[in-house]
């Protein structure tokens, strides 16, 4: 616990989770507790808003932790920070299990609660930091500045784990508007959030139009 | 190449939210491996969705998970570092289409117990089917309705233990589905007509070397994607080669299938 525990990645974080990823690689044991100490709190987060269950989230992240230890070069550097993969590798199987697992009731309600949310998410129990509350609020107001239906197409996909289709169905949209939205409401999202997202560049949320050739 | 890239852009974001259908993630995963725009799109949205979750209430895990973590990592063997560049990306689960393995002693292939992923790519496809008819309706309350059924009946299939499908045909279209499972047996009626529940039953028939052995019976209300329970044997459905369903009158199940309506 202590200084590591906040949940919100620093920018000096970026290099000491690399740092624990290395020892990883090289087999020490004793890392894969530091980076819980570093992830374990957004994973959670993430894990139990998709899944909408406790038990079946800390499957969800003894999984991904083991086989980040099984198979630390899963990844590459140059693909952005370790948090936002570690982050991507846990929607993923918290995704994946909710497809398996979870009941239609609890389903259907979160995508009710989800349609009529006008605001993103509350964090109203997120802890007394300051730099939590300031990203946290930095993201609620990046989402608040998407239009009503990218923020929807994007809060199903990301927290709902729903499909492409299942958004399409569920909003009542064409699926070909659906993938739209979803691309236009990621770029917004990106200029929005600004430097509270790594800076990475060359990609199609960047702004620039796709390359002119080779690379 | 600016304008044709834009459906991968699209397909980028999805991809990176796991939102893709089967189809678009396959087709996808074969360009992603050199496109190096795509795989930079991928890593962006990375970005913006760990903010996302940063967005959300941030409780503690049990204390008793960092234990269980460490208690795993104890006993599990990391895999050999990669020597050269992979293949493909690997930075992030890939759906793996497994390669059907099967073999003679085998007899009908749908008999093995099937893993889930598997059972559940079989099924998306069919469903996915289900959901166009409706979506070309148009009809916004039947989407709800239907999404609602599919997903409640995936959820059933995919329920714990061992699920075995075996496709039941008419006329060499594939008109229902029984789904056996190691303590009860059911049936989706996914194309079988309805019938008048008072002057008659649907009855679903064990085959194998004997006689036709009577599983249970059922009602058809509608075609859909749903699945009935039949029967609860808990025992003795290993020995079937395939199965009927037949209609028959009245209520009971007779001796014998007049009229077999469905096999596989």
């Amino acid at each position: 616990m202590g200084a590591v525990s906040t949940p919100v990645r620093r920018p000096e974080d970026a290099e000491g989770d690399a740092a624990v990823l290395r020892r990883i690689r090289a087999g020490d044991p004793n890392a894969i507790d530091d980076l819980y100490e570093r992830f374990r709190r957004p994973a959670f987060a993430l894990a139990r808003r998709i899944l909408a269950d406790d038990v079946l989230a800390e499957d969800v992240l003894q999984e991904v932790f083991l086989s980040v230890w099984r198979d630390p070069s899963a990844y590459e550097r140059g693909k952005g920070s370790v948090a936002s993969w570690l982050l991507a590798v846990v929607h993923h199987k918290a995704v994946d299990a909710v497809r398996r697992e979870e009941s239609q009731r609890r389903r259907q309600a979160l995508a009710e609660e989800e349609l009529i949310l006008d605001e993103p998410v509350a964090a109203r129990d997120v802890e007394d930091d300051v730099v939590t509350r300031l990203v946290s609020e930095q993201v609620r107001a990046a989402l608040g500045g998407l239009s009503a239906p990218q923020r929807e197409a994007l809060t199903l996909a990301y927290y709902g784990g729903y499909t492409q289709r299942e958004v399409a169905a569920l909003t009542g949209a064409p699926l070909g508007t659906v993938k739209t939205r979803m691309l236009s409401g990621m770029r917004r999202l990106k200029q929005e959030l600004g430097d509270a997202v790594a800076d990475l560049t060359g990609g199609a949320l960047g702004g620039a139009p796709a390359p002119e050739a080779g690379r | 190449m600016t304008a044709d890239h834009a459906p991968f852009d699209e397909l980028a974001v999805g991809w990176a939210l796991h939102a893709l259908e089967p189809e678009d993630e396959s087709f996808f995963a074969a360009h992603l491996a050199g496109c190096a725009r795509c795989a930079a799109t991928v890593a962006e949205t990375s970005e913006v969705m760990a903010a996302m979750a940063t967005d959300l209430p941030q409780p503690e895990p049990s204390e008793g998970l960092r234990h269980r973590i460490r208690a795993a990592v104890e006993q599990t063997e990391q895999v050999p570092a990669r020597a050269a560049e992979p293949a493909a990306p690997a930075d992030r689960p890939v759906r793996e289409a497994p390669e059907p393995k099967r073999t003679e002693e085998q007899a009908p292939r749908w008999r093995r117990s099937l893993p889930r992923v598997l059972v559940a790519a079989g099924l998306a496809a069919i469903v996915g089917l289900g959901l166009w008819t409706v979506v070309l309706t148009n009809d916004r309350q039947d989407l709800q309705t239907t999404l609602a059924e599919q997903n409640a009946f995936m959820d059933q299939l995919l329920s714990d233990g061992q699920t075995m499908v075996a496709p039941l045909s008419h006329d060499g279209q594939m008109v229902a589905m029984v789904v056996a499972r190691d303590d009860a047996v059911g049936v989706v009626p996914a194309a079988l007509p309805a019938n008048d529940a008072e002057t008659s039953t649907y009855v679903l028939w064990g085959l194998g070397e004997g006689a036709p052995d009577a599983l249970g019976t059922f009602n058809v209300e509608r075609s859909q994607m749903k699945l009935q329970t039949v029967g609860s044997e808990p025992t003795g459905l290993d020995g079937f080669t395939g199965y009927g369903i037949s209609l028959e009158p009245g209520h009971q199940a007779p001796p014998i299938p007049t009229e077999i309506v469905a096999q596989g």
